[in-house]
């Protein structure tokens, strides 16, 4: 019990008094600590960021009706299949021949707030539609009909002809443009609108065309979702947009390995600049272990104070590491993805465990070396 | 007897030098390497999200709104551009960053059993001398990364021919008819029929599943539009748009003349699709914005986290010299004490001192620029398969770094030796 305390006692004392040194030694084990934790929470979370960003490609899974068509309801349940974490936005879409002006124009009724997250990349000037009775002209439209933002326009639909009767009244209404549409792609040549406006148009409501979902994950998990939605035997077929999800592994993998080459350049060559700061601390010593000796301490005995101190300095810059490591990754989350971070409880044993073997391991052997010199000639500094 | 003094340090204590210059070596090894690789990411992920096809369009001027819209039959619109001026793609400004393109033309054709199928006619990998004596291979081989071939291979323009008829067929299509690679099919044209040979079956994952694609001379025979094309897609390497760019995508008209220069001479996609509706007749390019903007967005973040690694990694590099620079100015303690008892001044101790640690920098320095270099180039061929390419801004930063760094470390603990009293030093007591 006695030489325990003696031992706590003369290790506290020399890290208390020999404080600058001590501190040059713990900045060391604390910047090889943070950088450890800092870099190993980024390369976990970046995947996971990164996915969300290739989210702005638009819809990676697309549902389409087997013949006899589907309805609102089988596409939320085939819908319901996939993570609710997982899926970043859907989007149903029914199309149908409208006139403007007597002139046919492709109409698209969709859930407005789930296209936005299926189609991040649509460049809207104006707004998107909210209300009721606004609609999103495509900007070849637009220019077609001379039609810009904040005009009001009349929309007119035939239904299908009836048995038994001979006319058909077209049906109309109102819509007052919010915004253009500016793709580049072909969906500047539709116009836009709340499902609810077009059923109200057409008078049928409950149906769908197709429906397009965003959806966060590898090929794999997404070959998943796919396979067990096309097993459920709803009239919903599910199918990958292979242009985006074939490119989206492709990309995410060389980014992912890019960070992690990264990690382990940067972690090895800030291990070893730790291992030498401590090697040259140690080595300056070599009189303290002298005297020691001359005094009669065993190497077993300066050994273990030698070691018992660096581990201890080992396991404090460990600790602050895994702090700092956090903040730092934190911030980089933040500023680049605006989003948190992710925090990995089993990380912060890792990196004191880390940190004490590299003090440990770089300390050791100039310790050993030193006490294998003759005590008379350290001490008469030879 | 300053620079004896020196030598006889470098020579005597080459040990604790050595491991002064391993650790400034480490240091200047990380940052050239860090900072070559974030230098360089941008170009390299851009050319990997070039898999993600092309991310600008050109149609002819009167077609842009026509086909789809009024549904005309056979997406046959009349206007076409011209197959002879595709070559002065690669003569805009930004003809570097032209990384890709092929041209289009769908046309409809009829099988033996009376079905319409549509048949695009377009490069595979056209191959092009270019008047600056530059060779592409352009063409939906690349363009079309993620088609999954089912049977045979990519058809190779190159070797096949002229007089092989070859196509590629959608897997719909093939599944339909029975075709593999190898079999042949007899389509028949408005103007022409042709028996072809598919050379591979693809997978697409959409529209293109239920087309054949074959070169561009075929389908041209089968409707008689020799030197006609629909449209062209155009892979190019961009910048990000910005403000400036999102107004002069509106009206170049809008520009000063300094603002006009400063867009034009930047490779934002929209210059770029300026300067192509220049060189091609009549044509309207517009971008792609699935494919620009996503690239955009990903293409900032990718370099943002790569910097702010890079800033991490250059303070840790920072920290670990200071410390090492700092511990073994601070054991000279009674070296400097001794010189100091002789009479040596101040000036005189911290000039040697810190030449000493300069030379060793210096040799450290450059050996650890060597280093960085060939740690980026493994970076570069594990990640991307490509070498980096070395920036010379490198070179001075890792300079001015090493110097600031190694002057940071040393001052401090020289400035505290000086004030330490020689005969306290000698005596060994602290």
């Amino acid at each position: 019990m006695k030489k325990r305390q003696m031992y706590l006692r003369m290790i506290t004392a020399s890290l208390i008094r020999r404080r600058s040194r001590m501190l040059v030694a713990l900045l060391s084990i604390a910047i090889g600590a943070t950088v450890l934790s800092g870099l190993v929470t980024i390369y976990y979370d970046v995947p996971r960021q990164m996915g969300a960003q290739f989210r702005n490609y638009g819809a990676n899974m697309i549902f389409t009706p087997s013949e006899e068509g589907f309805t609102l309801e089988d596409i939320q349940n085939a819908a319901a299949v996939i993570d609710s974490g997982d899926l970043v936005g859907i989007a149903p879409y029914r199309y149908e021949n409208v006139r403007i002006n007597a002139i046919p124009v492709v109409a698209a009724g969709t859930d407005l707030a789930g296209a936005q997250k299926t189609s991040p990349y649509w460049k809207v000037e104006g707004a998107w539609p909210a209300a009721g009775g606004e609609i999103m002209v495509g900007a070849a439209v637009a220019e077609n009909f001379r039609i810009s933002e904040g005009d009001s326009i009349e929309v007119s639909f035939t239904p299908e002809m009836e048995d038994g009767h001979d006319v058909v009244e077209d049906t109309y209404l109102d819509f007052k443009v919010t915004g253009i549409l500016d793709t580049g792609g072909s969906e500047e040549e539709y116009v836009y609108m709340s499902l609810a406006d077009l059923e109200s148009l057409t008078g049928s409501a409950g149906r769908a065309d197709v429906a397009e979902l965003s959806v966060s994950g590898g090929g794999e998990v997404l070959a998943q979702y796919e396979e067990r939605i096309n097993q459920m035997g709803s009239p919903v077929q599910a199918r990958l947009v292979k242009r985006v999800t074939a490119s989206e592994t492709t990309v995410l993998s060389k980014l992912q390995a890019l960070v992690l080459l990264v990690t382990v350049v940067v972690l090895a060559l800030t291990m070893i600049c730790v291992a030498t700061t401590m090697t040259a601390v140690v080595a300056e010593r070599r009189k303290e272990i002298g005297l020691r000796k001359s005094i009669g301490a065993s190497d077993r005995s300066i050994i273990g104070e030698f070691l018992g101190e660096n581990l201890m300095l080992g396991g404090i810059g460990g600790i602050l590491g895994s702090v700092l490591g956090f903040v730092f990754a934190q911030q980089v989350s933040i500023h680049v993805f605006s989003s948190s971070i992710r925090f990995m409880p089993m990380l912060v044993p890792v990196t004191i465990l880390v940190s004490v073997a590299v003090t440990g391991l770089s300390s050791l052997l100039p310790i050993r070396g030193a006490t294998q010199v003759d005590p008379a000639l350290v001490l008469k500094g030879e | 007897m300053f620079w004896r003094m020196i030598r006889g340090t470098l020579v005597r204590q080459w040990k604790k030098m050595l491991m002064i210059a391993f650790t400034i070596a480490l240091g200047a090894s990380l940052a050239s390497a860090m900072l070559s690789v974030m230098l360089d990411v941008g170009d390299k992920v851009n050319q990997e999200l070039k898999t993600y096809g092309a991310n600008i369009t050109v149609v002819p001027k009167s077609a842009s709104v026509l086909s789809d819209l009024y549904e005309v039959e056979g997406g046959q619109t009349g206007a076409y551009l011209q197959e002879d001026e595709l070559g002065k793609i690669k003569t805009i400004f930004w003809a570097f960053n032209i990384v890709d393109y092929a041209p289009f033309l769908d046309v409809n054709v009829t099988a033996d059993d009376g079905t319409q199928i549509r048949c695009v006619g377009s490069w595979f990998n056209h191959h092009m001398e270019l008047p600056t004596g530059e060779q592409l291979d352009a063409g939906i081989t690349s363009l079309r990364s993620w088609w999954e071939i089912k049977s045979g291979a990519w058809l190779d323009e190159q070797t096949a021919g002229d007089s092989a008829q070859l196509c590629m067929v959608g897997s719909a299509l093939a599944e339909k008819y029975g075709l593999t690679a190898g079999s042949t099919i007899h389509l028949t044209g408005e103007m022409s029929d042709q028996t072809l040979t598919v050379a591979g079956v693809f997978d697409a994952g959409g529209e293109e599943d239920d087309q054949i694609f074959a070169p561009l001379n075929t389908v041209q025979a089968f409707a008689g539009l020799d030197g006609k094309i629909d449209s062209i897609e155009v892979s190019a390497l961009t910048t990000p748009d910005n403000e400036l760019a999102e107004r002069a995508a509106k009206d170049p008209g809008s520009l000063t003349v300094s603002q006009y220069e400063t867009w034009y001479c930047t490779c934002y996609v929209s210059s770029i699709c300026y300067q192509i509706q220049e060189v091609i007749t009549d044509s309207v390019a517009s971008a792609v914005r699935q494919v620009a903007d996503s690239e955009g967005a990903i293409l900032d973040k990718t370099k943002l986290l790569m910097a702010l690694i890079t800033i991490l990694s250059l303070i840790g590099a920072a920290l670990g010299i200071c410390n090492l620079v700092t511990a073994s100015v601070m054991e000279r303690s009674s070296e400097i004490g001794l010189m100091k008892a002789i009479g040596a001044q101040n000036g005189i101790i911290s000039g040697l001192v810190l030449t000493e640690i300069f030379i060793t920098a210096i040799f450290g320095g450059l050996l650890g620029f060597a280093a960085g270099f060939g740690f980026a180039q493994i970076i570069g061929h594990t990640v991307f398969g490509s070498a980096i390419t070395m920036k010379p801004m490198v070179i001075p930063i890792v300079a001015i770094l090493v110097v600031l760094v190694t002057l940071a470390g040393s001052i401090p603990a020289i400035r505290m030796l000086l004030h330490l009293r020689p005969a306290e030093v000698l005596h060994g007591g602290h």
